[in-house]
């Protein structure tokens, strides 16, 4: 018997579920707009990042409603818990992936520098782990969210990749640094969603083993 | 959703001191309203101001109004039978009556003219399931009703008094006698019968109120201090001595 609790907790996961859709179609999108120089696209990314918005505080209206009147124990309280925490961190990617799509509006009309490659990956590697995390909280699988945590070193190697390349060109070429500027914009911002989607892995392991890994060498 | 009941400046005295003083408020159809506060503080007595049960105590009498669906429940010419049969009550100590499981509901639906054999048997196993009791006693109707648990007893109090089909259900502490797991299944009931029924529930559980509950109100010495959703009481009342209350500073 799925009692009333239970019914309104896979309630605020369908929420987050759909939460998380949009978070990875405007990282998708505001990647395509810096690809395409799309200026129409950027500004469709930062047009619906207010759904994301509507959601962080709708879902936090009903994750308090449940504390109060249902009282959650133990596990139920574990989910709760952890998804007042990944809706705060799924609300800050969709306003990064804003941060990118505006610099897809910047950069629009600048000759391009170079051909985008590891900003694209990066991305990828961003959207792949948010997949992966939510399975991991479908199936209750903490490995798997352990898997996603160790690919955020992916991302920083990357980031990392991306500083060094877009320095040579600044110091090269001092016409190059606004759009240099501009992509190392992007570049962090994509090292940031990858942090996010940590710290949604490790509530996803708090939420189904019940242990805290955050600042431990887990 | 439209007012199933509604009070308007409720007194109650219980000889020249008032249990109850000025009490309005309504409660909409389908939907439960938790009665808390604490004890002595008048909810019980405004409870039983629903159905008319104060009537039966001397030295009582009632001022202001009480409506259920607009008609007036103290108008003289009020029908006090039918009132009981529309508003059901189920009480703090469950009170099966010493007859076999299958009796206890049957007893009441031929109390109120219902005679065919088929009919009352399909009553019984309707009130049974809706009260999720049915697996439980299906196959010993005819045994005596104070062979079962007193969470199973309570829940045939339940199943009794939603056979006869009432509009609304008057609940006292109906799970402070039961243990957690027992309790649960109340609340999941009562959950449930809000779908068909108007629920008003006296707890001295505030979690519990919290559980259960669409509204809650708060009263104290005879006054209804607030009444509000329940969320919004359990997160942010309106008054100050709400949130003393529910923090547990008095009471």
């Amino acid at each position: 018997m799925t009692t009333h609790l239970e019914q309104e907790l896979e309630h605020i996961k369908s929420r987050i579920f759909e939460m998380a859709d949009l978070a990875i179609e405007a990282i998708a999108r505001s990647i395509r707009a810096l690809q395409n120089s799309d200026e129409g696209l950027a500004e469709a990314v930062l047009r619906d990042d207010t759904l994301l918005d509507n959601l962080e505080v709708e879902i936090d209206n009903e994750c308090v409603r449940v504390l109060v009147t249902r009282q959650p124990a133990a596990v139920h309280l574990r989910f709760v818990l952890s998804m007042l925490k990944i809706n705060t961190d799924l609300e800050r990617i969709g306003d990064l992936a804003s941060n990118i799509a505006r610099e897809a509006v910047n950069l629009h009309g600048k000759p391009t520098l170079k051909p985008l490659v590891d900003l694209p990956r990066m991305a990828e590697i961003c959207i792949a782990m948010l997949r992966d995390v939510f399975t991991s909280f479908t199936e209750r699988d903490a490995d798997r969210a352990r898997e996603v945590i160790a690919r955020d070193r992916d991302i920083d190697t990357l980031n990392m990749q991306v500083y060094r390349e877009l320095f040579t060109y600044m110091a090269e070429n001092a016409q190059t640094i606004s759009q240099a500027l501009g992509l190392i914009m992007v570049s962090k911002a994509l090292e940031r969603i990858g942090d996010h989607v940590t710290n949604i892995a490790e509530r996803a392991v708090y939420y189904i083993e019940g242990v805290d890994i955050r600042h431990t060498d887990e | 959703m439209t007012d199933k009941i509604s009070a308007e400046n409720l007194t109650f005295y219980y000889g020249s001191t008032a249990a109850i003083k000025n009490v309005s408020l309504s409660v909409r159809s389908n939907t439960v309203l938790a009665l808390i506060g604490p004890s002595g503080c008048g909810k019980s007595t405004f409870l039983r101001c629903i159905n008319r049960m104060n009537d039966i105590i001397p030295n009582t009498r009632v001022e202001g109004n009480l409506t259920i669906d607009g008609e007036s429940v103290y108008h003289p010419k009020y029908n006090v039978t039918g009132l009981r049969r529309r508003v059901g009550m189920v009480f703090q100590k469950s009170n099966p009556f010493p007859k076999s499981i299958f009796e206890n509901i049957a007893y009441g639906l031929r109390i109120n003219g219902i005679r065919d054999k088929y009919e009352i048997e399909s009553i019984v196993e309707k009130s049974l399931k809706s009260t999720a009791l049915w697996d439980e006693v299906k196959n010993r109707l005819e045994k005596s009703a104070l062979g079962l648990s007193g969470g199973q007893q309570q829940r045939l109090c339940i199943a009794r008094t939603i056979a006869v089909q009432p509009e609304v259900i008057l609940m006292d502490e109906p799970a402070s006698a039961l243990d957690p797991i027992s309790t649960q299944k109340i609340e999941e009931l009562i959950q449930d019968l809000k779908r068909n029924y108007t629920i008003i529930i006296v707890t001295h559980n505030m979690q519990q109120a919290a559980r259960v509950s669409d509204e809650t109100a708060f009263f104290y010495m005879g006054d209804l201090i607030e009444i509000n959703p329940t969320e919004k009481i359990f997160t942010r009342p309106d008054r100050e001595m709400t949130e003393n209350y529910i923090t547990g500073k008095f009471g």
